[in-house]
């Protein structure tokens, strides 16, 4: 009675297609040539080089962490959204050491980036005196590796578990995700906050905003979805996983980045009520930079891009369904996402004029191409599926 | 299908059911209309009655404030905010679970929230009820306050100051109370056609048969009807995340430390789910066993509001935390004295008692023995109900009883009026729950209908 | 049209079954016989049903669309008005079209309209409040509200033929057969 066979369950039939290698090429190819622009950049223009790095770092970082969190978010409440998507959140989470790897040139530059690392300035600013118990470089990086330490310990566990349960160790793997996944996401927000407010808001040493780490956080989360949808697309253009994913999945996704785009945009202008409505000066300074001297344009630019656009696109249930329109989405939105952090980092370097330096172009190229390189070889050494996982057969009798 | 392989999956790990086995489409319009068809059991009236009299009170505290004037309570300078306002936002915050469980989990095809939403979006429409009450008498002379609240030309020529979070409010809690009475109303129609089928005399006939407006289960009606029902829950949901956004806009968007923090929307709206499960607990709990609803309302509803109470929980406690670095962090003066001020200063006893009824007894929901122990739950429910009236407490009283100039500190004494207001909304509250129950089927007839086994279609070929 | 051979005194014809999917098969073999003035009653909503009878998109989507625009142009409109040609005051020296601020309103206003259209909209397109149908004159037919599931052919239905459409619907193996007056 059943209306299409169900696809095998053998792992063996599940691993990646040739085209995954050919893209890793690619990829690699790219990020290569990209990273040795980079490196004359660094030669021309160390500090410009740095900022540009940071963003691009940002960007990247956003996917993997992000990813950590979908993976967790599907173990503790199930789905069959998560299911078919897993084993691309899984990789892109055991990025996690080139991303620290990529990170060691932006500790090497600190102080062209933040003021708060650079002595001379911090002697002759009392809000600074204040904050350097908490914004000095040694404590600094010390945060930085217990982060990495951190989800990267999560990252192994989740991954070693995964592992076991394709080889049939099935209910107490199941078991001892969800308990990880319970505490790791108490400490995905308390640590992604610190990161947060280390990396990106402390840019600005005098700002503070509350509510910054979460929105940081949901940001993550959508960049992560973005790239699963882009993969999942690739992916189901080839076999084994052109008979795993279906229309249904795909609105599923589609659903799920609409809901995300609306939280960041919730918190985002949440955000931005508050302060503009208060006016405090040291608080008000931070988007007075961002929304004069150019930058308006790009503040516009996020509101129908990061927005608007994707809002009103995913409302429709046919594109939902649509496979390559809901990846065309998904690529705006994370292009969107490098603007988005580049609107909030830029305008602290340049606060009265739109900079774009070629370097911010090359930098986001080359992370991203070093980035999925790296993520297309993990994605490979495992089956596409969690093929033991015991949800796996409603998940694909979904379509 | 057949797996060859020696890798078949393991079976899917079972769950306790949403509903109990055995039951039909038939006997479950009984049970749950047979409740109200049948007689109150005496238990039923004389809790009624303790109800009416509290009711009774907030009729005549609210009298006294009407003759007298708001002088009767204990705001005053610097303490403007007092009770009414942590009342307000207490009342609101708890119905928002109402409309969690009626509309998020319906989007999220969540089953078990089927046997809860029906109560749970009759709770929010209550609590909204006593919420609105405490502005309207806070401007002393509700009958001028029309013209102060609402945009329309009036003879003094004068209109509403749109850039005013108090403003936001009364459109967002109007909006609010206007969509949730909608959505309650829609969801009933079906099931007032089943009470009208099913009255047993003419009177009732009559009043179910209006109500119900004709519904007769046509399936193009139906068509249209789930299309619309669905539609007001994805409209409800962004609306529920804007009303106590909104809220928490009324103290954000100002200057006073301890009120202007950009976290405060979405932990404003955490605090209110996890308040509204709490008392969705509070009363779930007694009422599955006094009605013996227990077939319908499962431990597995009950172990999933733990569990959101329990994430809720988490995310308010986060709030608390980041206030306390944010303090530190931003250097401001002001800011760090408003955080040694909650946590030392003379209100510290009500700080340290939020951490522990919002942070740390809500811990004990990461164990399983917990979350499927009624008694556990009902008693971690009422912590949390503490907790959260305590939680506005702190952030309007301690903000505001020591802000920017020392020389207009001051305390806040709430009257025996503030008391009687507080516990007479209580009051009117469990006394409309009680009509509730009485008059219309606190479970949704028609969706646990769906929810039995005839309902599944089988496919077959015509 | 041929004229049918009923007397003027019939609603339709009410055939009654036992089980939801019996209804659903009933209703398609019901469309693909060709009739159209068919109507269904079940007591939850069947989502193949509507189908099955060949009623595909509702309305009302497109309804709460349009309520959900015409509220943002009102929320947005009322406050320009009220804020920049009513009464234009300076307060707090925010600018007098202060857009920010006006977010929330204009939220408020988008949602409500949507859901009154929603609402509204399901209700004007099923012709409720409909205090009286002639299907509440079959005898049986309060169980549609219980556990009992119906199907009438309407005899404003070009096909319809008193006997023949009799016959027909006890080939699909209902329960019983009856004659609704209007």
């Amino acid at each position: 009675m059943d209306r299409t066979p169900l696809p095998s369950l053998d792992p063996a039939a599940w691993s990646a297609p040739p085209a995954v290698h050919r893209w890793r090429g690619i990829a690699l190819a790219v990020g290569l040539v990209a990273a040795a622009a980079c490196l004359a950049g660094w030669l021309l223009d160390r500090d410009q080089m740095l900022r540009s790095w940071l963003v691009a770092w940002l960007l990247w970082l956003g996917v993997a962490l992000g990813s950590l969190s979908l993976a967790m978010i599907h173990h503790l409440t199930g789905g069959a959204w998560g299911l078919v998507i897993r084993r691309q959140l899984e990789a892109a989470t055991r990025t996690l050491p080139l991303l620290a790897l990529l990170c060691l040139p932006l500790l090497a530059g600190l102080p062209a980036i933040f003021v708060w690392a650079r002595p001379e300035a911090v002697a002759h600013d009392h809000a600074l005196h204040h904050k350097a118990a908490y914004l000095n470089v040694p404590f600094f990086i010390g945060r930085t590796v217990a982060a990495f330490a951190i989800f990267g310990l999560l990252a192994f566990l989740l991954g070693r578990w995964s592992r076991q349960q394709d080889e049939g160790g099935g209910a107490a793997s199941g078991a001892r995700m969800r308990a990880a996944s319970g505490l790791g996401l108490v400490l995905m927000v308390l640590v992604g906050t610190f990161v947060s407010v280390d990396w990106l808001m402390s840019l600005d040493p005098y700002w503070y905003s509350s509510l910054y780490g979460v929105l940081f956080l949901a940001g993550h989360a959508l960049s992560a979805l973005v790239l699963a949808i882009v993969v999942t697309w690739l992916l189901a253009g080839h076999a084994p996983m052109s008979t795993a994913v279906t229309k249904k999945h795909f609105h599923d996704y589609g659903k799920l980045l609409l809901a995300f785009v609306m939280f960041w945009t919730y918190l985002a202008i949440s955000q931005y009520i508050i302060q503009w409505q208060a006016n405090l000066p040291e608080e008000a300074v931070w988007f007075q930079h961002r929304t004069h001297g150019g930058w308006q344009w790009v503040a516009l630019a996020i509101v129908l891009f990061h927005f608007l656009f994707p809002f009103l696109l995913l409302l429709s249930r046919s594109l939902k369904q649509r496979m390559p329109a809901l990846a065309g989405v998904a690529m705006l939105l994370l292009v969107m996402r490098w603007v988005d952090l580049h609107w909030q980092a830029a305008p602290t370097f340049s606060p009265d004029r739109l900079a774009l330096h070629w370097l911010d172009l090359a930098a986001a190229v080359a992370v991203g191409g070093l980035w999925l390189a790296w993520f297309f070889h993990q994605l490979a050494k495992r089956p596409l599926l969690p093929v033991n996982d015991p949800h796996i057969e409603e998940a694909l009798g979904h379509g | 299908m057949s797996v060859d392989s020696p890798h078949a999956p393991l079976p899917a790990p079972v769950r306790p059911p949403v509903i109990a086995p055995g039951h039909s489409a038939s006997t479950v319009t009984e049970r749950i209309s047979n409740i109200v068809f049948g007689r109150m059991p005496r238990w039923f009236w004389l809790a009624f009655g303790v109800a009416f009299m509290l009711v009774l009170g907030l009729l005549a505290s609210i009298g006294k404030l009407l003759f007298v004037g708001i002088g009767v309570w204990g705001v005053t300078q610097p303490i403007g905010w007092g009770f009414d306002i942590i009342n307000f936002v207490w009342w609101i915050g708890i119905g928002h679970a109402g409309t969690l469980i009626s509309a998020i989990l319906l989007l999220l095809r969540q089953e078990w929230r089927t046997s809860i939403n029906r109560f749970a979006e009759a709770m929010t429409l209550f609590a909204v009820a006593c919420a609105a009450m405490y502005p309207l008498l806070h401007t002393g002379r509700p009958w001028l306050a029309v013209y102060w609240l609402f945009p329309y030309p009036n003879s003094m020529n004068i209109w509403p100051n749109f850039r005013s979070p108090l403003i936001w409010d009364v459109f967002a809690v109007s909006t609010y109370a206007t969509v949730s009475l909608l959505f309650w109303f829609v969801g009933l129609i079906p099931d007032l056609a089943t009470m009208r089928d099913r009255a047993r005399n003419r009177a009732q006939k009559l009043i179910y048969g209006v109500l119900s407006l004709g519904w007769r289960g046509s399936a193009i009606h139906w068509h249209n009807y789930e299309s619309a029902y669905l539609l007001l829950a994805g409209l409800s949901t962004p609306l529920v995340l804007s009303v106590h956004t909104i809220v928490s806009f009324d103290f954000a968007v100002g200057q006073v430390p301890g009120w202007h923090a950009t976290i405060f929307p979405p932990y404003f709206v955490a605090g209110a789910v996890f308040a509204g499960f709490a008392m969705v607990l509070t009363l779930a709990i007694p009422l599955r066993r006094l009605f013996h609803l227990e077939d319908f309302i499962t431990m597995r509803h009950l172990q999933n509001m733990g569990k959101v109470t329990l994430v809720t929980g988490l995310i308010v406690f986060y709030g608390y935390l980041v206030e306390i670095f944010t303090a530190w962090y931003s250097g401001n003066l002001y800011e760090m004295f408003m955080m040694r001020n909650r946590v030392l200063g003379p209100y510290a006893w009500s700080w340290w008692l939020l951490i522990l009824c919002n942070g740390l007894v809500p811990q004990l929901l990461w164990l399983r023995r917990v979350r499927s122990s009624e008694l556990a739950l009902w008693g971690i429910a009422m912590f949390v109900n503490v907790g959260m009236w305590l939680e506005r407490f702190v952030i309007v009283v301690t903000s505001l009883h020591r802000d920017f100039l020392p020389a207009s500190w001051g305390f806040y004494k709430p009257t025996v009026f503030d008391w009687a207001t507080f516990v007479g909304t209580i009051g009117l509250f469990l006394a409309l729950i009680f009509l509730f129950i009485r008059f219309l089927p606190m479970i949704s007839i028609f969706e646990m209908r769906t929810l039995v086994p005839e309902a599944k279609i089988k496919e077959s070929q015509g | 049209m041929s004229t049918p051979n009923h007397g003027p005194e019939l609603h339709g014809l009410l055939a009654e079954f036992d089980s939801a999917s019996q209804l659903v098969a009933a209703a398609h073999r019901t469309h693909a016989a060709g009739f159209r003035k068919v109507d269904a009653y079940s007591p939850f909503p069947i989502e193949e049903l509507a189908e099955a009878l060949g009623h595909h998109h509702s309305p009302v989507p497109l309804l709460v669309l349009g309520g959900g625009l015409a509220g943002a142009a009102a929320g947005i409109g009322l406050q320009y008005f009220v804020s920049v040609v009513a009464y234009p005051l300076n307060i707090g020296g925010k600018p007098l079209w202060s857009w920010p601020a006006f977010i929330p309103v204009a939220f408020e206003t988008t949602i409500l309209f949507a859901a009154f259209a929603a609402v509204f909209g399901m209700l004007i397109v099923n012709r409720l409040p409909q205090p009286h149908h002639p299907v509440f004159n079959a005898p049986r037919f309060a169980l549609a509200s219980r556990d009992r599931y119906f199907l009438c052919i309407e005899a404003e239905d070009p096909h319809f033929d008193r006997e023949r459409t009799r016959q027909f619907l006890l080939s699909l193996s209902p329960t019983e057969v009856t004659e609704v007056a209007p």
